[in-house]
């Protein structure tokens, strides 16, 4: 560390734009902070014959003094960390109890209506247990995530699951669904859903679109949607310059996102030609996400698709998934909606 | 008011008062040195975000706040090489940035020049202790005299020890994929033997690669078990039609470029053509390219500004915004830990940084002594497919310079 007086000398020398002091002058003042050239890992071997290593009992001292410090630090910060994860879980479980949905869409219309503003596209990344009946699960997860975002307002919701296992059932799925927004809103007000995939048809009910407001697009994504959509446009590019269609001047920005936002907007079904245009006009179903919930314990991505992410809010649950809390339920409703208060940037409220 | 003011004066001096510098300094040092014991990430990135608002806040010109940013930067360098880490990427201008007032644009560039050109002047004490530093993004953007100053400091720093300091100077991250995607194109659309007179010749049909392809969905598809549907039709179907199927896709992308389609139409119908009619191509005269279908996702991470440099461990942004605002989407989405901190880039120091190097230790070596903690599954899934994908890479390679 620098010391106050040294600091102000280089910080006076910034100030007149590095005219104050020479090069010298600023290496005779940094030199006392430089490590000892003997501390070095990659030092030249002709040198150290010169210098041999001085004081081998201090050194091994100071070794065992950093392994013990580590030791302990580790100690009192595994004992804060459980410390601030058994409040968590407290507040949590105070959180679930308060705010419970009671499959009424009308309560959780009500949670969420003092917020600033609620994201248009929320994404949330969940992942596929370990289990033999894990699909199901995280199905049933899926379809209360739907109903909560339908009850929410918020028009889409993308689910990213890592191995794609939701992309190969999804009539399941669909019907999942459904019967999980029939249990919520009845079957007469249910929204219309549409429920699709890169690369897949639309699943959609056939059925009038008596309330457009009320409608709801959830779009799955999977890790092959991330990292290999970009290879597979590279090669399509590669190909097309190697028939001179293209030359590689003429891939920018504007033209790889186009083609990215391609995949995960509306696939071209009935709505296409129209859809493209309204896109711009609606920003309500746009391909970057604002809000990215991550049920986990830590805030990884984990292969989700990089491209749209940029400007996109991220928040993790910190539920973990190793002792207090069970092990069956990390997609909760309560996390749910304190990923909303934090995007809306309001504070967690005991009591509605 | 007045009180407070007092206080933190006096708190200031009691701080600055040499046996309490000194104190902090080997405290420090300890802690550096404890850190260093266990695991220790690779690669940090920095987002420096913060500075205007602790400007804002604390009442000082705006510059004056970058000011204060770059000692932050400095103290956190010292930290990180001190204990090991290899590479260091820091956020120091995005091409967004431009956009911002001139007055504090053109202060952002002389501060980045000055600090690049007294670097420079350092020679002999960046060649024992410095990093290596980089320049990633448009350097295109700059200014000349800007340029001239990175351009040195790049030059003098590029034999310097392991350690790399990355600067993102005029950056961001889409630019930065997209740069990689023209390299790996312009690179795959060089012919490997210069058979000039070609060029313009079609590419034939029912090549090895439309094969592998064919046979990669297939295999894909079984691994991967999703889009079972499809294969199943393909594998009961003529080879013509799965060839026909494969294409319709990549139709679908070429015809949404508007500026390319009526070209690429036309170009499109005469290869569905040629698709039916494999006979008519002669296979000598086209010239020969390194395949498409070799392109993986690790050609295009070697393509990227960070190419040599370890995967991202770890990502720190300060100032509470939790976005990534464009920096280092490709490199940070598979394993990398993302932190938010709720404080302004000046003021982090050591003492935010420890309880996050202590986070992450703990979970790697929890991850250490039980591997199969969370999604063992996938991850044999990945590997399985990964592995099946080199094989398949491999042969068009071979069968091209059998040609």
């Amino acid at each position: 560390m620098v010391s106050k007086l040294d600091r102000e000398l280089l910080r006076d020398n910034i100030r007149s734009r590095g005219s104050k002091l020479s090069a010298t002058d600023r290496e005779n003042i940094v030199k006392p902070y430089l490590p000892d050239p003997s501390e070095l890992p990659r030092w030249p071997p002709q040198r150290r014959k010169k210098l041999p290593r001085k004081k081998p009992i201090r050194t091994f001292l100071k070794s065992q003094l950093h392994l013990i410090t580590y030791t302990l630090l580790h100690i009192i910060f595994g004992i804060a960390v459980r410390l601030v994860q058994s409040y968590h879980a407290v507040v949590d479980r105070i959180l679930a109890i308060v705010y419970y949905h009671h499959r009424t869409p009308e309560l959780i219309r009500k949670d969420v209506k003092g917020l600033d503003r609620l994201p248009e596209h929320l994404s949330v990344i969940l992942s596929l247990r370990k289990e033999d009946d894990a699909l199901p699960i995280l199905m049933d997860e899926v379809a209360e995530l739907v109903s909560w975002t339908a009850s929410a307002g918020i028009p889409v919701l993308s689910v990213y699951e890592k191995t794609g296992a939701l992309k190969s059932c999804m009539p399941i799925l669909h019907q999942a669904i459904t019967n999980k927004l029939s249990s919520y809103f009845g079957s007469s007000q249910q929204p219309t859903l549409q429920l699709f995939a890169p690369h897949h048809p639309v699943y959609k009910k056939q059925q009038d679109r008596s309330s457009p407001q009320n409608s709801l697009v959830v779009l799955l994504l999977s890790a092959t949607d991330g990292q290999e959509t970009f290879v597979d446009l590279t090669k399509t590019l590669a190909e097309m310059s190697q028939n001179g269609k293209l030359s590689p001047e003429d891939i920018t920005m504007e033209l790889v996102d186009a083609e990215i936002s391609e995949i995960t907007t509306q696939p071209s079904q009935e709505v296409s030609p129209g859809f493209e245009r309204s896109r711009h006009s609606f920003p309500s179903v746009k391909p970057e996400p604002d809000l990215l919930l991550v049920f986990g314990p830590s805030l990884k991505l984990d292969g989700y698709p990089p491209w749209h992410i940029r400007l996109t809010e991220m928040y993790y649950t910190g539920v973990n998934s190793d002792g207090m809390t069970g092990y069956g339920d990390t997609v909760e409703y309560q996390g749910f909606l304190r990923g909303l208060w934090h995007y809306a940037g309001a504070q967690m409220r005991f009591g509605r | 008011m007045a009180t407070s003011m007092h206080l933190s004066r006096l708190r200031n001096w009691f701080l600055a008062s040499p046996p309490i510098e000194f104190a902090i300094s080997r405290l420090r040092e300890l802690l550096v040195g404890a850190i260093r014991q266990g695991p220790v990430p690779q690669h940090i990135a920095f987002i420096m975000d913060g500075n205007r608002r602790f400007a804002r806040t604390h009442g000082i010109e705006t510059v004056e706040g970058h000011n204060l940013g770059f000692e932050a930067l400095a103290r956190i360098l010292e930290v990180c090489y001190r204990s090991g880490v290899q590479v260091v990427t820091i956020y120091a201008f995005s091409i967004e940035n431009f956009k911002r007032s001139k007055f504090e644009v053109d202060a952002l560039m002389e501060m980045a020049r000055v600090k690049l050109s007294q670097m420079a002047q350092h020679g002999e004490i960046l060649d024992r202790y410095g990093a290596k530093v980089r320049v990633l993004g448009r350097l295109d953007l700059l200014r000349p005299d800007v340029l001239a100053a990175v351009n040195r400091t790049v030059e003098m720093t590029k034999n310097n020890g392991d350690r790399v300091l990355n600067i993102c100077f005029p950056y961001t991250s889409r630019d930065e994929i997209t740069g990689a995607i023209r390299e790996t194109v312009s690179e795959y659309s060089k012919p490997l033997r210069s058979t000039r007179s070609s060029l313009s010749l079609q590419r034939t049909p029912f090549s090895e690669d439309h094969i592998t392809q064919n046979i990669r969905a297939r295999t894909n598809g079984k691994l991967d078990d999703f889009s079972t549907e499809i294969d199943s039709v393909s594998e009961s179907s003529t080879l013509a039609d799965d060839d026909a199927q494969r294409t319709n896709p990549h139709n679908d992308v070429y015809q949404s470029d508007t500026a390319l389609s009526s070209v690429t139409t036309l170009h499109m119908a005469e290869k569905a053509a040629q698709n039916r009619f494999p006979e008519t191509t002669t296979e000598t005269e086209r010239p020969v390219f390194k395949s498409p279908e070799t392109i993986t996702r690790q050609t295009l991470t070697d393509h990227l500004l960070t190419r040599d440099c370890p995967p991202l461990d770890l990502m720190i942004r300060t100032s509470g915004v939790e976005r990534l605002s464009d920096f280092m989407l490709w490199q940070c989405h598979q394993n990398t830990e993302i932190v938010f901190l709720d404080v302004l880039w000046p003021e982090f120091d050591l003492w935010h940084f420890l309880p996050v190097m202590l986070g992450w230790q703990r979970k790697v070596s929890k991850a250490k002594k039980n591997p199969d903690a969370e999604g063992n599954f996938d991850g044999e899934l990945q590997e399985s497919g990964e592995e099946s994908r080199d094989e398949l890479v491999v042969s068009p390679e071979i069968k091209a310079k059998n040609l």
